[in-house]
Order: structure tokens, then C-alpha cells, then sequence
């Protein structure tokens, strides 16, 4: 029987990826606060002068047009730019937003909740570089792209795929978006997302997502399963594709992910509160604007608020400025009853000790911030410019291990452990107690990437670095993906539909 | 599974498919059942040593490879060599009148100063896990309790640990000690702590640093085996 038992063993304990299974973990305690009420309140209404008294510049017509009817001050007889909100307005607007909805993905089992305590991982979105240490750093290709989304398909730590990993920049910019999101549903089973960049291609998006599901535009409206990011071209204004992108997802009840892109120092005041003002009135203009298009259109509050370097002007994240702004940021979402949007971000170069630092320094923050929608949970360096294929691993490390830190912490009698304690006794050890010997295997978070092996074992093996073993482990991966089941009449209706618009010619240039 | 978990009458087996249960069953920690597997080879005749050998030592080295390689926890290993050492109980007085040769026997203790005994416990579990006679002399050890072990023990080890950089030195004095009064080259000695390291064993005149208790089963026996061969190369 051992034979086989050690057979078993060698396989579990060394075969494979000791990975936990697809779960959303829960913030099982309160929120941190960086901020008293009375200063969360200060913010709040600064915001409002910020948006009565200098308002918000909405480049599309069409949007300023509908929030000159639903009672804005807008300038040129409602036809805009400029857009002036009172504090009315904003609250009666705010308030629709949902506190929770559910993203459905194709495989029902990888649905996610997103709201209350939950947190949902998302695959690094939008860089238009991948880089990994055997290949180097190059431009996002289809390539890189699919291999990507193989291993967001393959790893429990990713719940949502939140846009293109990378840039697939050698395919046409008419048709891109159709090759991409088809890569999407056919190569993973999560929830996917679609671009905010005019009205053909997130129209393409909403319809490509109800063939995903096989479902019409009604049950979508009940059933967000495509969600995309509109971001503010801060300081306070949104472009015209961006705002299209509103209109439309909130049309048919698809999820927005409203998120002022405010770099303190440079798009932002240089003070962490300023910026935060700013934040808060860009994202509470475009969260009204999503509710007056359709009362209860679910939206994320999104806080990507971080700090330039001055003496630069690159962007910097994962900065103790940042992490303030994250955990800020909650407190105000939570004030709204609307759900947080934060990121797992670095500034660094490469998949190193700053990338990793920066990170957790993010982690923490999104985490203790009661961060509900973790946007580039896994792969992001290079302040969003690269993906690392070997970040993406040590990213599900982080992850992983931050899930195990979030369980909770049992008291009852066996945990205590009095009686062993007292059969062990003083001067010996625990390896042979009882009470040691009924929990070891699962007693321990098991990591993926750590090596606890001493510093002689560790270096006969070759000294490999974490940054290595991660190379290793993607690979591993990748070599072993399937692709996830396609309901055959589902994959034929989406090439169709595909094969319909490329014959249309795609999307029109912006 | 539940097929593979039946009672196996192990003097219903061959000598072989035995040898080859007793190594699952070390593996798995059964003592109970390597007692028994040690006495049914001995019923059917075999020199204790062979029973040591080929059963306990060869099952023991399973062990050791996959606790190597990180397949076995901790506490697996020791409910291994606890089921190793309870054979090796049965044997050990045989082997004496036999006149085998011995797997060899270590003195080992934690030096002055120092109380972290963890690890010391570990070698010396393990190192009987591999079918040697150890003697532990505990912590705080001054150099008198060492010299009076080795007179009264006369083992072929001598195993010294440390955890403190301020208590590792004292393993030289210990080391000046034996060659000042001749006796260094009687022994092999082999020390270890998480703060050593090679050169450190190097520099105080060890025979070698081992980073592990698995590291300190395999140095042993390499360092015992070349001292056998030493030996018998200067008697012919």
C-alpha cells in the first residue's frame, strides 16, 4: 500500500500547482480608515464646490445633452462642454447605483459577486508591452495575448478577465477588438470585459457577450456579463469614446468601472487630499451620468489616484501616497454605497524586488481598503506599460498567500492547544505531538513560489530566484492548458458574427 | 483505496515481497509492523545484519530521498525513524554477539552556552532513524562533558551544535581540546547550527558542516565508510 502511497505523495507534493480553488475571498474584518469622518465629509464636499463651481468638461454631445435633462447646469443651451452639478443632483443620482451586482461568466461556476466584503482578482489589463526573462520585452502581440489569457484560464487566483492582458497590436485596429474578445470567450471561461473606445466596438462587445452566454438583451440587462472601465482624461474631463461607452453599457445594464486617472503632481493636485477631491468629483459626474442613462446601471467607484515623480514625470504606484489614496478611496465608495475599483500596481522595470515591494504595498492597501473589483491583480509592472509573465505567477503567490491571511483565526479549544502544550512541556519540540501530528499537512498556507529549503540545499539546486521559478512555472503551465469546453452552437454563432462585421469592415477609426 | 487497506498477513509473504512491505511500512511509519517484519526474518534465519541492511537501511533510505526532495513533512520522517529505531532495538544486542559490523555511534550534545536544542534532536532521531547508536548529551555542554562521553563511549562521532554566533566558537575549543590531548583523530567530527557554514567547519577543524539532519545521516555514513576503508588499507 506505501508504494502506492509514496507514488501519491510524490505526485501531490511535488507534481503539479499546489494552487486553492477558484473562490472570492471575503474582507472578514471592518475597512481601515486613513480618514475621520468629519475629513471623509471635507472631501465630500469639496468635491461637490469642485463640481458646482468649475463643473466637468463631457466631450459628447449626446451625454451632455441627456444631463441637461435630467437637470445639470450645462453650458451652451445644453449643449456642453462644460457641465455644472449641485449637490442635489449628484446625491439624487448617486444614490441609484447598486451597492453589489454579479458578473456572470460563461461557466456559471466562475461567476463573481462584486460589492460588500468580496474582492474579485482581475487579470492585468491594456499594456501594450509583455516582457518575460527569456524573450525580453516586446510589443504586445496576438501571440502574447492568447498565452496570457491561458494562464488568466488556468489560475484560480484570476476571476475576471478585465481587459486584453496585452495589446494585441499586430492585429488591424478595425477588426481587433472582435479577434481579442473571440480569444476571450473561447480561451478562458470567466467573466470578460469589452472597450470603451466607440460606439461600434462596445456595441460588438455587448453582443459578443450575450452569444458567450446564449442569452438576449434582456436577460443581459438582469445578468452584467461584460464589463468595461471608462476613465476620466483627468483633470476633469471625459472624452467623447469613453463617454459612449457609458451610454451604451449602461443602456443594457452592463457594469462601468468609473475611474478618474488622477496622478497627483500632474493630472491631480500635488496633495494626496486635492487629488482625492478631484477623484471623487470626476467619478461621482460619471457615476450620475451612467444612473440618469438607466436608473440602477451598476458602476464601480474606481481609484487609481497615485503620484507622479516630480523630478520625471513618470507615474509611480504602489507609493505610500498611493496606498493612502486606495484605502481613502473606500471610505468614499462605501459613503456611496457603490463598490471599489483599486489596482495591485508597481512602477518597476521588471519582475523584481521593487515590482514585488510595490505591489504588496498595493495589496495591502486594496485589501485593508476593502478593494471589491482588484483591477491588474496579476502580471502588471512597468506603471501598466508591461506585462511579466513571471509577475503573473508571483502576483498568484501574493494573492494566494493574501487569501490564507484573510481566513480566519480559530480560538476554540483544539486550536489553543493547552493540553498539548502541556504534554510537549518545556525544552522539547512539536514535531512528534499528537496535536501536531493531526494537522501538519494542512496546518500551513502552501506556497507556489517560495523556496524554504536552506541556503545550501537552495544553491546545489542552482540558486534559482524566485523571479526563475516563476519562469518556470509558467511555462509549466502553458504546456499544460486546455482550453475550457465551447458549446459547438455557441463558438459557430460567434464566428458568424464575426465573420458579419469584418465583412462590414470592423469599427470605424475614432 | 480501501482494497489496498487490508490487513496483510506479513508471514504469509516471500522473504522479498516482506523486505519490500517493511519499506512501505517504515515509510508510512508503522512500527508496530517493522517490529514484526524485523522477527519473521529472524525466524527464517536471517544474520541479524542482513535484516538491518537490506530491510531497515535500504527502507530508511526511501525515506531519506523523498524527505530530500520535499515529498515527506517532518513528522513523517520521525514516525519513520521511530519505527526504524524499534526494529533496530531488536537487532541491536544480536549484532553485538554476531560480531557485525556496526552502523557506527555517535555522542552529540549542544555546546556551552547554548540551550537551542531543536535541531541537535532532530540528527540525533534521524541518525538513529538510520540505525546508530547515539548518545545525547543535551545543551550547555562544557568541554569536560564531550571528553568524558568519548572516554566512556568510545563512539566513531562526535556531533556538536549551535545556534548562537556567540556560542559557535566554543565547538573550536572543544576541537583544540581533543588535539592537544591526542585524541582528535579518533573521531570524526561533525557540527552544525543555522548559523554555520562550511568554511566555519573548515576553520575550527571539523570533519563537516551539516546543514541538515538528512545532510548529517548521509555525511556520517560517508565519512564512517571512508574511515572503514582508511583503516583497512593501513592493515594490509
Amino acid at each position: 500500500m506505501s508504494r502506492r502511497q509514496r507514488r501519491i505523495r510524490r505526485e501531490d507534493r511535488t507534481g503539479g500547482f499546489p494552487q486553492a480553488p477558484f473562490a472570492q475571498p471575503s474582507i472578514p474584518f471592518p475597512p481601515l480608515k486613513v480618514l475621520s469622518d468629519d475629513q471623509v465629509e471635507a472631501i465630500h464636499q469639496a468635491s461637490l464646490r469642485v463640481l458646482k463651481e468649475t463643473g466637468i468638461n463631457f466631450l459628447l454631445p449626446e451625454a451632455c445633452r441627456l444631463m441637461h435633462a435630467a437637470g445639470a447646469d450645462v453650458e451652451n443651451g445644453g449643449e456642453g462642454p462644460r457641465v455644472r452639478f449641485d449637490a442635489g443632483f449628484i446625491d439624487h443620482y448617486v444614490a441609484k447605483a447598486p451597492s453589489s451586482f454579479r458578473m456572470h461568466a460563461r461557466n456559471p461556476a466562475h461567476d463573481v459577486e462584486i460589492g460588500g466584503n468580496k474582492m474579485a482578482w482581475v487579470l492585468v489589463a491594456s499594456t501594450p508591452n509583455a516582457t518575460d526573462i527569456d524573450r525580453g520585452r516586446r510589443t504586445g502581440c496576438y501571440a502574447d495575448y492568447a498565452d496570457l489569457l491561458r494562464l488568466g484560464q488556468m489560475l484560480n487566483t484570476v476571476h475576471v478577465i478585465g481587459g486584453y492582458p496585452v495589446e494585441p497590436v499586430d492585429l488591424d485596429v478595425p477588426t481587433r477588438h472582435l479577434d481579442a474578445i473571440d480569444a476571450m470567450i473561447r480561451l478562458t471561461d470567466k467573466a470578460i470585459y469589452g472597450y470603451a473606445l466607440g460606439r461600434e466596438r462596445i456595441l460588438d462587445a455587448i453582443e459578443m457577450a450575450c452569444i458567450a452566454r446564449g442569452i438576449d438583451h434582456e436577460i443581459l440587462a438582469r445578468e452584467p456579463s461584460i464589463l468595461t472601465t471608462v476613465n476620466a482624461n483627468s483633470p476633469l474631463q471625459y472624452d467623447k469614446p469613453m463617454l459612449v461607452g457609458i451610454l451604451e453599457m449602461a443602456q443594457a445594464g452592463q457594469p462601468v468601472n468609473i475611474t478618474p486617472f488622477t496622478l497627483a503632481g500632474a493630472m491631480a493636485p500635488v496633495t494626496v487630499a486635492g487629488a482625492l477631491v478631484q477623484q471623487n468629483a470626476e467619478a461621482l459626474a460619471g457615476i450620475a451620468l451612467a444612473q440618469v442613462v438607466r436608473a440602477g446601471a451598476p458602476v464601480l467607484y474606481g481609484s487609481f489616484t497615485s503620484n507622479v515623480d516630480m523630478k520625471t514625470g513618470s507615474p509611480a504606484f504602489g507609493t505610500p501616497e498611493y496606498a493612502k489614496a486606495v484605502i481613502a478611496s473606500g471610505q468614499l465608495a462605501r459613503r456611496y454605497g457603490v463598490p471599489l475599483r483599486a489596482s495591485n500596481v508597481n512602477a518597476s522595470n521588471a519582475a523584481d524586488g521593487q515590482a514585488i515591494y510595490e505591489s504588496m504595498m498595493s495589496l495591502w492597501a486594496c485589501f485593508l481598503g476593502q478593494t471589491n473589483y482588484l483591477k491588474h491583480g496579476l502580471g502588471w509592472i512597468e506603471g501598466g506599460l508591461s506585462v511579466s509573465f513571471e509577475k503573473v505567477i508571483l502576483d498568484a503567490e501574493m494573492l494566494q498567500a493574501m487569501a490564507a491571511f484573510l481566513a480566519p483565526l480559530e480560538t476554540d479549544d483544539a486550536a489553543l492547544a493547552v493540553d498539548a502544550i502541556g504534554q510537549v512541556g518545556p525544552g522539547s519540540h512539536y514535531f512528534q505531538s499528537p496535536h501536531t501530528m493531526e494537522r501538519y499537512e494542512s496546518a500551513f498556507y502552501v506556497p507556489i513560489l517560495s523556496d524554504w529549503r536552506n541556503f545550501e540545499t537552495w544553491r546545489d539546486a542552482g540558486s534559482v530566484d524566485a523571479t526563475r521559478r516563476a519562469n518556470r512555472i509558467w511555462k509549466e503551465l502553458l504546456a499544460s492548458y486546455e482550453p475550457p469546453a465551447l458549446d459547438p452552437g455557441i463558438g459557430e454563432a460567434l464566428s458568424a458574427f464575426i465573420a458579419r462585421r469584418k465583412a462590414e469592415g470592423g469599427a470605424p477609426p475614432l | 483505496m480501501s482494497e489496498q487497506e487490508e490487513e496483510i498477513d506479513l508471514a504469509s509473504l516471500s522473504d522479498e515481497e516482506l523486505v519490500q512491505q517493511m519499506h512501505d511500512d517504515l515509510y508510512d511509519g508503522l512500527k508496530d509492523e517493522v517490529v514484526e517484519g524485523v522477527e519473521i526474518l529472524l525466524e527464517r534465519g536471517w544474520e541479524p545484519y542482513r535484516v538491518l541492511t537490506n530491510a531497515l537501511v535500504d527502507g530508511m533510505t526511501i525515506v531519506g530521498i523523498d524527505f530530500r526532495d520535499g515529498i515527506l513533512f517532518v513528522p513523517e520522517v520521525l514516525l519513520a525513524a521511530n519505527s526504524m529505531k524499534a526494529g533496530m532495538s531488536i537487532l541491536r544486542p544480536l549484532l553485538a554477539q554476531t560480531g557485525a559490523p556496526k552502523m557506527g555511534k555517535m555522542v552529540i550534545g549542544t555546546v556551552k552556552g547554548d540551550i537551542h536544542d531543536i535541531g541537535k534532536n532532530l540528527v540525533g532521531m534521524m541518525m538513529e532513524g538510520a540505525g546508530f547508536e547515539v548518545i545525547d548529551l543535551g545543551i550547555n555542554n562544557p568541554v569536560e562533558n564531550y571528553l568524558a562521553a568519548l572516554e566512556e563511549h568510545q563512539p566513531d562521532i562526535l556531533g556538536m551544535s549551535a545556534l548562537l554566533t556567540t556560542t559557535m566558537p566554543y565547538m573550536k575549543v572543544v576541537i583544540d581540546t581533543l588535539v592537544e590531548m591526542g585524541l582528535r583523530d579518533r573521531y570524526i567530527v561533525l557540527v552544525g547550527g543555522a548559523p554555520l557554514n562550511e568554511e566555519f567547519a573548515d576553520a575550527i577543524g571539523a570533519d563537516a558542516y551539516c546543514r541538515d539532519a538528512a545532510v548529517a545521516v548521509e555525511t556520517a555514513g560517508a565519512l564512517i565508510k571512508r574511515r572503514h576503508n582508511q583503516l583497512a588499507a593501513m592493515a594490509s
